[in-house]
């Protein structure tokens, strides 16, 4: 068995006065393509940042594939890194873009560059691209590589639904050519819903939640019922949310078993909704151990 | 990293290319009539030590036409702070700018690696444009070096050995400023101000002292030139030796005017001389070889510095 | 060949989308014992989704015995769903003992008729399949 993509212990970023992330403990399982979601400034670009080799972190570790990137920088050959905003050479072509690919990374796969690019015209130059070209590109350089891990910054930000959907199916065909563990950055939940088997929210510079989709779905509830006091609910190990209105209570919950309190409208969550809760600043900040997660998918 | 500097730094190596003709053509257009003029006036023959009548004049005459060429050459002290300017500080300064830092850091090349290559071929580069530069200038003087010598400012920054070291010395400075300031016209600015301010500071302080000085002492009256010779001073002293100052010098010119005497007379009757120090033509290259070795010396300095701090630059 | 379509919205799991429409389409006749399923990287392509869902999916229908992953070559219909089959089933017994008893005319023993009967299967599996 290799060593886990990306392990983070205690991982922290300081710029200056304030921390960009804090205590991030975080261990993604190989094949998984992770959602890395929260808001703004809550330390997703600083995570990717740190696992990409560009940061040196103030505190923690970072292991990708079991290596420090900063002090083993061999390993930045298996990482394929799409920074926020696709950063390209604007006054290089296309096709100086891939040379360039080709002759500053270890192994390259030409063949899977010109299948992600089949339709950018590659002697165009990449300043007169399209945004959603554009990210084509970058996302074709990182995939020419053919890296492990792939990691992704708001992808999608400044491209239209039409480039986005484009964007999604030739990252999707690159990652099942080439195995590659993905982690994708976005405050727009919709926008990776489709894809991601795992989730990890981060606020304020921690880790709030990460696991399976499929077993945090399982495991929370929307629990719709009368407004009365509060006691404990059988099934119920945690309230992550209380909503009044009006004579109505609803709680989404986190559940251990099955709710049987026949007082209690039982439904299930959707993701965005559950992320939602999660992130919500109502919700009083328990301190939530950080959560090293054996991240499995069922299957 | 060989294509990809090429790709990255083609205009500016290419401006450095078109620069150095259009400098071959400038230097060959301009300096053909000042040879034709040279030997029509058969200057070779007013070469010390040989010298012949109404040499003086024609010294002068001459250099009074040319003069002119020969101090716009002196402009050209600047053509190594551009190495600095134009291809060092831009190096690191408009990646991290434009945030390109983070496509380029994140290929299988370490930033170490990336910039060490970028910069030894930009280096190369550098050193060899320079290299041309002083070979065309020094042709350029040829007639100015014999008349006046080359170890005075006007001749010594301009030729020889230390053009390429300070533009390596100035893209070295470029690089780093580019790295420390993150912004390519802050970067530009502070190369330059450096870059100027070094020159200034070794021209003037070290220069004149990396060989302790020679020195003699002439007749007042004695206005012969010392061919060649850089002459770091060249004050009156009076018998005992103490400098005299211009108000004293001064008081004692028309002094004389009033007696009728001819002052320049009178200044050696009272026994005042000149106290010249100097440094002779011959130490030239010895001189040339050691500010070289000082500017490619800070260059290296200042180039691993870039190296080390790289890694450390958040992004 | 099947194309897949994804309803993002209906609240059932992507991969068991995938599954029912392969055995829809079984149903139908739209693929057959024998076609090739689209690859995991024709399906993610075409319709962006986790190639892990894809892969969970064929396998769900490889332990449902509907298909078989070739390893290298893709993922292929090996059964049909019993629904489609059963009209047939009549007839084709008919057949069968008519056929047995042609091959007992013609002085095949009990031995010899299984050994002819399996040999065949195996064959024309394997050729199908291929």
């Amino acid at each position: 068995m290799t060593e886990a993509p990306l392990d983070a212990r205690g991982l922290g970023k300081r710029f200056r006065r304030e921390w960009g992330l804090r205590d991030c403990t975080l261990t993604i399982p190989e094949g998984a393509v992770v959602g890395l979601t929260g808001p703004n400034s809550a330390g997703k670009s600083t995570l990717l940042a740190l696992a990409g080799g560009l940061l040196a972190p103030t505190e923690g570790t970072i292991a990708v594939l079991g290596r420090d990137p900063l002090r083993e920088p061999a390993v930045l050959a298996e990482i394929g890194f799409v920074a926020q905003g696709a950063p390209l050479y604007r006054s290089f072509t296309v096709a100086e873009t891939i040379e360039l690919g080709r002759r500053t990374n270890a192994h390259w796969d030409g063949n899977l560059v010109a299948e992600v690019l089949r339709r950018v015209e590659t002697t165009t130059r990449v300043g007169a691209l399209s945004a959603g070209d554009r990210a084509l590109v970058a996302l074709a350089l990182a995939l020419g590589k053919r890296p492990q891990l792939l990691l992704l910054d708001e992808p999608f930000a400044g491209l239209d639904p039409l480039a986005g959907r484009e964007f999604l199916k030739l990252l999707m065909d690159g990652v099942a050519e080439t195995a590659a563990t993905v982690v994708i950055a976005s405050h727009v939940i919709a926008d990776i819903e489709r894809v991601c088997d795992h989730i990890v929210l981060l606020t304020g510079g921690g880790v709030r939640l990460a696991g399976n989709v499929e077993e945090l779905l399982d495991s929370h509830r929307i629990l719709m019922g009368p407004r009365r006091p509060l006691g404990t609910i059988r099934g119920v190990s945690e309230i992550v949310r209380e909503r009044y209105g009006g004579r109505q209570l609803t709680l989404l919950v986190r559940s251990r078993g099955p709710i049987l309190d026949p007082s209690w409208t039982v439904e299930q969550v959707g993701l965005e909704e559950l992320l939602l809760a999660y992130m919500a600043p109502e919700r009083l900040p328990t301190p939530q151990p950080a959560e090293k997660v054996a991240l499995r998918w069922h299957g | 990293m060989a294509w990809v500097t090429w790709r990255q730094h083609r205009a500016q190596l290419i401006g450095m290319a078109a620069l150095l003709v259009a400098l071959a053509a400038a230097v060959v257009g301009t300096n053909l009539p000042i040879r034709a003029a040279y030997h029509r006036d058969t200057l070779s023959e007013c070469l010390p030590p040989t010298s012949r009548a109404g040499c003086d004049i024609i010294v002068r005459h001459f250099l009074g036409q040319f003069d002119g060429w020969a101090t716009a050459l002196r402009g050209l002290a600047v053509l190594p702070a551009l190495a600095g300017l134009f291809v060092g500080a831009p190096l690191l300064a408009r990646e991290l700018e434009h945030g390109t830092h983070r496509f380029a850091w994140t290929q299988s090349v370490t930033r170490r690696r990336w910039l060490l290559s970028k910069t030894a071929l930009l280096a190369l580069a550098t050193v060899c444009a320079a290299a041309i530069t002083s070979a065309l200038v020094m042709w350029w003087r040829g007639p100015f070096d014999t008349l006046q010598g080359r170890m005075s400012p006007s001749g010594f920054d301009v030729e020889g050995v230390v053009v390429p070291a300070y533009a390596l010395f100035a893209l070295a400075v470029g690089v780093l400023a580019g790295l420390l300031l993150r912004r390519t016209v802050a970067a530009m600015t502070v190369t330059l101000l450096v870059f100027v301010a070094t020159r200034l500071a070794v021209a003037s302080f070290l220069r004149p002292r990396f060989e302790a000085p020679l020195h003699r002492t002439a007749l007042a009256t004695d206005t012969g030139r010392q061919v060649g010779d850089w002459i770091l001073s060249d004050t009156l002293v009076d018998a005992a030796g103490r400098q005299i100052t211009a108000g004293r010098e001064d008081l004692a010119v028309l002094h004389a005017q009033q007696a009728g005497i001819d002052p320049h007379a009178y200044l050696v009757s009272v026994g005042w001389k000149r106290a010249i120090s100097y440094q002779p033509a011959g130490r030239f290259w010895e001189f040339q070889l050691v500010e070289a070795g000082l500017f490619a010396a800070l260059a290296v300095a200042v180039v691993l510095t870039a190296i080390w701090l790289v890694r450390r630059t958040p992004s | 060949m099947i194309e897949f379509h994804l309803d993002a919205r209906s609240g059932v799991a992507t991969y068991l989308q995938i599954v029912q429409q392969v055995k829809e389409a079984l149903r139908l006749g739209t693929i057959e014992v024998g076609d090739q399923l689209p690859t995991v990287r024709e399906v993610v392509a075409d319709l962006a989704i986790n190639p892990n869902t894809v892969a969970k999916a064929y396998r769900e229908l490889e332990r449902e015995g509907l298909v078989v992953a070739r390893q290298g070559r893709g993922t292929f219909v090996s059964n049909t769903l019993a629904s489609a089959s059963v009209r047939h089933h009549e007839a084709l017994r008919a057949a069968f003992e008519r056929w047995i008893a042609a091959a007992e005319a013609a002085g095949l023993d009990d031995e010899s008729i299984r050994a002819l009967i399996s040999s065949t299967l195996r064959e024309t599996f394997a050729r199908r399949v291929a």
